[in-house]
């Protein structure tokens, strides 16, 4: 369904020599600071814009926990010369389509159309940004429709509720301590000002990122931008996320209940941030780690040992430091220490012996393929372009993601192993029926 | 609300007046097809933009299949993974992953099915692991034990998520004794008898090249591509008796209104579809009913949506759709509330079909419609997976080029009365099939209201029948 949370950014893997160039994307910045990057791509006759702003649940503070998520959905209902209900009724009448996803650090929103419609989804997008009306009785209904997305979450995967849990435990300072869906008492209390504020602090065309790739020349996304938007003034910056999260000093161990098959088991260590120097290492070590049915977690935990049904880790990318998550699910009959210590010991196998030049190059060869996926359509042109922009500063960094990922040796991948896997500065999660023992 | 809607309509067409929407007319890409000596049917189409290629497979070897063996043919596809002739398990694990490419096998309720996505550079390594795949596959009895209680606990674990076990009880609640009514994952009882037997057994009759049929899209040369697939497939040998599809029995109708609630003592919402008889993938107004379905529950503006969603805000999201098999299929609203709103819930879903029989459409929303599934259809085959994909279900179900080549002009050519006949003929308006799951205690006075209910409990065995 559309508005959706995405809690964890999807890992960018780009390497390899692919057909896209840097040169192939086209940039400008309006008079306001808005940021246009451009790919003309005429394969198919559609395009797509998005928009990504630098807004996330990690600017929220307790008391208005959710509202970026929030304040996501009240874009689309209504602003000034799109009444309610106008901005999906002239997009779909128009042949487009639309979403928006809210992280912790990012709001993202997506329009696909036919080419031939971009003029008035630049209007349309230009209403909101510069006039957005936010309507009393739209604000009751939507709350309804958050604490029902909030709801269905929880009810359909355990994982949700272990992870909001987990986090807030390896948080206890940072804004990344809350759930992007928000707290349930927050979420029924935002005000109608609490709104006003945030659109006018974070809604600034200086605060925003557009991409646009599809059916469409660079003149003409120019001369629509600049007819739409920018008139629309800039905002002064608005406030630094000054909250640092203090050094984990000891492990820290949280269990939660819910009616399961069988326990869920996640353990976080805190990791740096996307613009970190051990980004490249990290994101190899998950792969090595969990991508595929080769992968040291899968072959030890779920094929050989048979200690679980399901694992995977995750390191995405965020504008703070994060973390480096492990899930896994226990099988029938085990003890869910015993699935802990399997990891554990798949840990401590890199972090002694490090990884083989053969893993090394099997997780090169994956980023490649992956990357050609993701240019294999306008959409996943825009999303890993916008992404690179915002997340590393900027979107050149995609293609030279490459040789950054080329330049990791097996060391650097034991060093980082060894540097973060350490027990005073994890957080372990434990999900299950019974926690009475 | 009523009137703010039309208010809203009238506005909205108003701004739009003056904007005249282009052809978008998408063609599907030059490809070629030629059927092997054993009945294999190939589809090749070169697409020379991003350097990989995607292969995928189709074969009449799904869970209709499985007679009293629910889970069978889910397994036996998944199974094919667990080694070959010449690869065992490891090794084919190891092999694909290291060049990054993913082969995957898997059984819908019809077919069985493998898609693959590589990059070209690796076609001749990947393309020979594929043939082992289908012809050579060794069913290693320790991988299938694994495998086998790795599934018993998923079937377990499915059970916390009513999202992921709704359509199952659906499909039997609706199809009863037919075999569109199994579970394609199987259940308990089932699942645990299943050997390694039964899987090779199924295979040698279910797997054969003759009904089935391999489409290949991405980076390579057709005639060169045609000469290694000939050479690679033509050792299949093919069946040498008729394959018979047990599907084409009748479906029976249901003849009142039912329900069957299934209870999750923990469930804070209640999960629930509405449910129908619908249309077959061959139904002459596909397209025709894709545009009404778009304007009923197909997309966020649409009247399911707006109502459930955006007038009452009852829930995240409500839609509608026709799930299409060969010689059948259903129509479904979906969505989901909070216990204390259930009631409201399926009563305004009710209202909302109500209305759309009454009311019918008019020809601003039918116009809106129209632009809406032409506009959103090219990216549906932008990628090779995607396109070899369609080329399969070209063949699965017997249309061809003209579908994509067309969709626009049959799209263009619905007009109102045919729109509003659609209507009658296709959407229910009485003997509806309600799956409620969520908790008994607090919404089963609640589904008395709508129909006969039956009660099961989300933690018992999935009953075939009703």
């Amino acid at each position: 369904m559309k508005k959706i949370i995405l809690p964890v950014f999807l890992m960018l893997a780009l390497t390899g020599q692919a057909q896209m160039k840097a040169d192939d994307v086209k940039t400008f910045t309006l008079k306001n600071g808005m940021k246009f990057l451009v790919v003309e791509d005429f394969s198919i006759p559609n395009a797509n814009m998005y928009l990504f702003y630098k807004v996330g649940s990690r600017n929220e503070y307790q008391g208005i926990t959710g509202l970026s998520h929030f304040f996501e959905h009240m874009m689309f209902n209504g602003a000034k010369k799109y009444g309610p209900k106008l901005f999906d009724r002239t997009m779909e009448f128009n042949g487009g389509a639309n979403n928006a996803y809210t992280t912790e650090n990012v709001t993202v929103y997506t329009d696909w159309f036919p080419a031939s419609a971009s003029e008035i989804i630049f209007d349309m997008e230009a209403d909101r940004i510069s006039s957005l009306s936010i309507d009393p009785k739209m604000v009751e209904s939507e709350r309804g429709v958050v604490l029902s997305e909030r709801r269905t979450g929880l009810e359909n995967s355990p994982w949700r509720l272990l992870s909001q849990s987990v986090q807030a435990t390896a948080f206890q300072e940072h804004p990344y301590h809350w759930p992007v869906i928000g707290y349930e008492d927050d979420m029924k209390n935002w005000t109608q000002q609490d709104l006003e504020r945030y659109f006018k602090t974070y809604y600034a065309p200086n605060n925003c990122v557009v991409v646009v790739s599809g059916a469409i020349k660079l003149d003409q996304v120019k001369r629509l931008a600049e007819k739409y938007l920018e008139a629309i003034p800039a905002q002064p910056a608005p406030p630094v996320v000054h909250i640092v999260e203090p050094a984990q000093t000891g492990e820290r161990r949280i269990t939660v209940k819910k009616e399961v098959a069988t326990p869920y088991l996640m353990i976080a260590y805190h990791t740096p941030e996307s613009k970190n120097e051990d980004y490249y290492a990290l994101n190899i070590l998950s792969s090595v780690l969990s991508s595929g049915k080769s992968s040291r977690l899968y072959t030890a935990l779920v094929d050989k040992q048979q200690l679980a049904t399901q694992v995977s880790s995750d390191f995405g990318d965020s504008f703070d430091p994060n973390l480096f998550n492990f899930y896994a699910v226990a099988n029938k009959n085990i003890n869910e220490t015993d699935l802990e210590n399997a990891i554990y010991a798949e840990i401590e196998k890199i972090k002694t012996n490090g990884i083989s030049e053969t893993e090394l190059q099997k997780i090169k060869n994956q980023k490649l393929m992956e990357f050609y996926s993701q240019v294999e359509t306008i959409d996943g042109k825009s999303n890993n372009i916008g992404t690179y922009e915002v997340f590393f500063g900027d979107y050149r960094k995609m293609f030279n993601a490459p040789a950054n990922y080329n330049k990791i040796t097996v060391a650097d991948v034991q060093n980082v192993a060894k540097k973060y896997f350490i027990k005073s500065n994890r957080t372990v999660g434990i999900l299950k029926t019974n926690v009475e023992n | 609300m009523e009137s703010i809607k039309k208010t809203i309509l009238a506005t909205c067409l108003l701004i739009l007046a003056h904007i005249s929407l282009s052809a978008q007319s998408y063609k599907l890409p030059d490809y070629t097809t030629f059927k092997l000596s054993n009945g294999l049917t190939v589809y090749l189409m070169e697409q020379h933009d991003v350097p990989i290629i995607s292969v995928s497979a189709i074969l009449p070897a799904g869970a209709i299949y499985d007679n009293d063996k629910a889970g069978l043919a889910s397994l036996t596809a998944t199974a094919l993974k667990h080694g070959t002739k010449n690869y065992t398990k490891t090794k084919l694990d190891e092999e694909l992953d290291f060049i990054g490419a993913n082969v995957n096998t898997y059984a819908t309720k019809e077919y069985a099915g493998l898609s693959s996505n590589f990059a070209a550079k690796d076609k001749v390594k990947v393309l020979s692991i594929i043939k082992d795949l289908l012809l050579n596959p060794v069913f290693d009895p320790a991988e299938f034990n694994k495998e086998k209680s790795r599934l018993l606990v998923m079937l377990e674990q499915q059970k916390e998520s009513p999202r992921s076990v709704i359509g199952s009880y659906f499909d039997a609640f609706l199809y009863g004794n037919h075999p569109y009514g199994n579970v394609i994952s199987g259940i308990n009882s089932t699942v645990s008898k299943l050997t390694v037997d039964d899987l090779m057994n199924f295979y040698k009759t279910n797997y054969k090249p003759n009904n089935s049929a391999i489409s290949i899209v991405g980076d390579f040369n057709t005639k060169d591509m045609k000469g290694e697939l000939t050479t690679l497939f033509s050792t299949w040998t093919k069946s040498t008796k008729e394959k018979e599809n047990p599907a084409t029995k009748t479906i029976s109708i249901p003849t009142e209104n039912r329900v069957l609630l299934v209870n999750k003592n923990d469930a804070k919402e209640t999960t629930f579809y509405i449910g129908a008889p619908g249309i077959s993938r061959n139904n002459p107004d596909f397209v025709a009913i894709e545009v009404v379905n778009t304007l009923f529950g197909g997309r966020f503006t649409s009247m399911l949506n707006d109502e459930l969603r955006v007038n009452s805000g009852l829930t995240y999201g409500a839609s509608s759709r026709f799930n299409t098999l060969k010689n059948g299929g259903s129509f479904v609203i979906s969505t989901f509330t909070a216990n204390k709103t259930t009631e409201a819930a399926i009563d305004k879903a009710l209202e909302v079909i109500k209305k759309l029989h009454t009311n019918g459409l008019d020809e601003k929303s039918l116009s809106s419609a129209k632009n809406y599934v032409k506009g959103q259809f090219p990216p549906r085959y932008e990628t090779a997976g995607q396109l070899s994909g369609l080329m399969t279900q070209m063949f699965w179900y017997n249309f061809d080029k003209s579908f994509i080549d067309n969709f626009e002009k049959n799209v263009d050519g619905l007009d109102l009365a045919k729109a509003n006949q659609i209507i009658t003929k296709y959407f229910p308006n009485d003997k509806f099939q309600f799956i409620l799951v969520g908790k008994s205690a607090e919404i089963k006075k609640i589904a008395e209201k709508y129909g006969k209910v039956t009660e099961v409990d989300i933690k018992d065995e999935q009953k075939k029948v009703f």
